[in-house]
């Protein structure tokens, strides 16, 4: 081995330290970058040279730049995003619904009940008061547009979380869309043998994004191209091909949407499928717990109506008259509960004819259903049974909230422990960027004696 | 193990954010005083502060109505105090009448306070509480006792007596109809004084006397018509002491439910104080041991 070998090897180890330089500073850089997973470049000896009393090395060379990263922990965090965004949907989302229960301040429809029966009370005692009978008809009034508000503010609610659903549809096909586009590059860039490292930090953020809107799996298809499946094996993404998830208005569920999915065997519904993620929350909150809610209230409206009504039926109002309807008869669902009597007159106190103006059996007949249970309400009184949903609901938006506050938790520990695996460390960095600065400086020196050697020998000439 | 600067970050900021979050929790209890305001807080204590809530409505409801009904029994009560004089007054001018001594003369002059009184009784028997008559049975609105020709008087309510709400599935009495306490059950209180005067006009001796016994009846029925209104108001009474037992129990029960235990959620505030003090702290220390500063 001559002396341009040693230039050779000065040389192999200035390039290799550099490229490590620039490793280290990319790591440095990417510091606070979301989803970036530490660079290593790896070194390794080059293929040393026969020759005697043994074979010689040649210097070194940068053989990969590695990306640090653990498959398993990749996809336990995917599967944790999924559920965060499930939960935190769900929160949401009942979050809106929660003050329609603000008995605490007497202000649902508990405290509503409470003023109707209440209004019969003073009725009761005093049948012949006209005041009486006018707060109570007002009383009553307030009670029914409650009920009407409520059931307005669920709908709403309903629309709202449509809109909802509409956009994360929306925002799971353009995420796809981007990882089929990313699937292209890192096949196109690693089809020469390197490692697209940056690439598929890239498509990981995108894709535990894709995560919290919706459950996905994936499979590497060994050209570093990954099929994203959603829901029950739908393929999602394949290649750099997409398979768009779709809106489709449900004429038997109000006209929301149905998540539908045609992988080209016709369109499918998915609301089902959906497993988890945002997708999954908000589904779960618009047609299982707001319909739900929307059911109790349904029930304590008929059951209000149909009780109130009979027993006013059986009495007499001051001006005789009897078989009067109290509430509209129609009117048996929280919407389209109303009261039906307009006379104060005609508020039917008395049980009998003659008994007016004073007789007030029937006004308190009315005032005991307060205290009565009904066989449609499960045997409950008004009060109990609408205590019961507001309980339940308290459980489940409590559930959510412990989900949540769970899930974060597990999240945390997981970016912890990737952090541990693939994040940046500016101190192990730093000492890197010593030790190839110094390297480099100690392979110039190589070089600077190499050269002086040749200087040495080229003056023996003289 | 490795130790990345993401974890270092991550870790402390999400600790604080946590501490943050309860330190919130803290104040928003103590500013509001209330532990429980919304379902999710404790759905179990929610579901009973809305049945303590609808009871103590109801409580504070009978008691409304028992106050009414004190109200209605209290007039009745006094109308029928009046009554009483009136009637031991009218006893005392008939004795006066019936003597031998009195004559024709002075009998008609007795006769014309009697016929006085006997109007003051007719409108006592037509008191009424704001409006509504409480000796006319349920027909609260007439004028119960209308004087006709001579001196009679014919009763224009019926003989209902009306109940009010006290407690769950619990009536209470309040009101006495005026075919009980004037025109019967033993007699008619307003024709034995029309028969007195009539007596006392006509110079009927005999008369008189028979007047002085239904006098003596019609007293005898006040008093038990005072007896029974009396028991009621007793009734009435007895609830209302009840009824306030139990809104207070029912209010303690809504307190413990519902009220924050300030000591704890101070106690509380200062501890997430601290902890957040010591997050914050740990953050700018964090800087400090890092090898950049130890390079320079």
């Amino acid at each position: 081995m001559g002396l341009n070998g040693l230039f050779g090897i000065g040389t192999s180890a200035l390039a290799t330290f550099q490229r490590a330089l620039a490793v280290t500073g990319q790591n440095i850089s990417n510091v606070n970058t979301p989803g970036y997973s530490r660079q290593q470049a790896i070194l390794t000896e080059t293929d040393p040279q026969n020759g005697r009393p043994g074979q010689i090395g040649t210097g070194v060379q940068a053989s990969e730049i590695r990306r640090t990263v653990d498959t398993f922990l990749e996809r336990q965090l995917l599967t944790s995003h999924e559920r965060q965004g499930q939960f935190q949907a769900s929160r949401g989302a009942l979050q809106r619904v929660q003050p329609l229960f603000g008995d605490s301040n007497d202000q649902g429809l508990g405290a509503g009940l409470n003023e109707f029966f209440n209004a019969w009370q003073d009725v009761a005692t005093n049948p012949a008061d006209q005041t009486a009978r006018t707060v109570l008809l007002s009383k009553a009034t307030d009670l029914a547009n409650q009920f009407n508000q409520h059931a307005t503010d669920l709908a709403a609610q309903r629309q709202a979380l449509d809109g909802q659903i509409g956009q994360t549809i929306t925002d799971i096909n353009e995420l796809a869309s981007r990882i089929a586009v990313l699937n292209k590059s890192i096949s196109q860039a690693e089809f020469s043998v390197q490692q697209a490292n940056d690439l598929r930090d890239q498509r990981g953020v995108l894709l535990n994004q894709l995560g919290e809107l919706a459950d996905v799996s994936t499979v590497d298809d060994g050209t570093g191209q990954l099929t994203v499946f959603v829901g029950r094996g739908q393929v999602l993404v394949e290649k750099d091909r997409t398979y768009e998830l779709q809106g489709a208005a449900n004429a038997s569920n109000s006209g929301l949407l149905d998540v539908q999915y045609d992988g080209g065997g016709g369109a499918a519904t998915l609301n089902s499928v959906i497993a988890s993620g945002r997708l999954k929350g908000l589904l779960d909150v618009r047609d299982h717990t707001l319909p739900s809610i929307q059911g109790s209230f349904d029930q304590l409206a008929s059951a209000l109506v149909t009780q109130v009504n009979s027993v006013h039926q059986a009495g007499y109002g001051l001006d005789g008259s009897t078989g009067q309807p109290f509430f509209a008869a129609a009117g048996t669902t929280a919407a389209t509960i109303r009261v039906s009597l307009t006379d104060i007159q005609k508020i039917a106190a008395s049980s009998t004819a003659a008994g007016v103006p004073g007789n007030n059996v029937n006004a308190l007949a009315v005032g005991a259903l307060q205290t009565t249970g009904f066989a449609s309400l499960g045997n409950a009184t008004f009060q109990e049974y609408y205590s019961a949903a507001a309980g339940e609901f308290g459980s489940t938006m409590q559930g959510a909230e412990r989900d949540v506050r769970a899930q974060e938790i597990i999240q945390e520990q997981l970016e912890a422990h990737r952090a541990e695996i693939s994040g940046v460390s500016l101190d192990e960095e730093l000492v890197n960027l010593l030790k190839y600065q110094r390297s480099f400086q100690a392979a110039s020196r190589l070089i600077v004696v190499a050269d002086e050697m040749f200087q040495t020998i080229l003056t023996l000439k003289r | 193990m490795r130790v990345a600067d993401q974890q270092m970050y991550g870790t402390l900021l999400a600790n604080l954010q946590r501490s943050r979050q309860q330190l919130l929790q803290a104040q928003e209890q103590i500013s509001s005083q209330k532990k429980v305001t919304q379902p999710s807080d404790d759905p179990a204590a929610f579901g009973q502060i809305v049945l303590d809530k609808s009871s103590l409505a109801q409580t504070d409801q009978w008691i409304r109505n028992v106050q009414f009904g004190t109200a209605r029994l209290d007039a009745a009560d006094s109308a029928l105090g009046q009554v009483q004089n009136i009637l031991t007054r009218i006893r005392e001018l008939t004795i006066q009448a019936r003597s031998d001594t009195t004559s024709a003369q002075g009998r008609t002059t007795i006769a014309q306070e009697v016929r006085q009184l006997h109007h003051q009784l007719i409108q006592l028997a037509n008191t009424d509480v704001s409006g509504q008559a409480i000796f006319a049975g349920t027909e609260t609105n007439v004028t119960p006792f209308v004087i006709g020709s001579g001196d009679s008087v014919t009763y224009q309510g019926n003989s209902e007596s009306q109940s009010i709400g006290v407690g769950r599935n619990q009536t209470a009495q309040v009101l006495l109809p005026g075919s009980e306490v004037f025109s019967g059950p033993t007699t008619n209180v307003f024709d034995s004084v029309s028969n007195l005067l009539s007596a006392l006009e006509s110079n009927n001796a005999a008369g008189i006397d028979t007047a002085i016994g239904t006098l003596d009846q019609a007293t005898n029925q006040i008093s038990n018509a005072q007896g029974k209104i009396g028991a009621m108001a007793n009734r009435l009474e007895v609830t209302k002491t009840a009824l306030d037992t139990t809104t207070t129990t029912i209010r303690q029960a809504l307190s413990n439910n519902q009220d924050a235990d300030l000591t704890a959620a101070i106690t509380q505030l200062s501890l997430q104080q601290v902890a957040v003090e010591a997050a914050s702290r740990a953050f700018s220390k964090i800087f400090d041991t890092s090898l950049l500063t130890m390079l320079q």
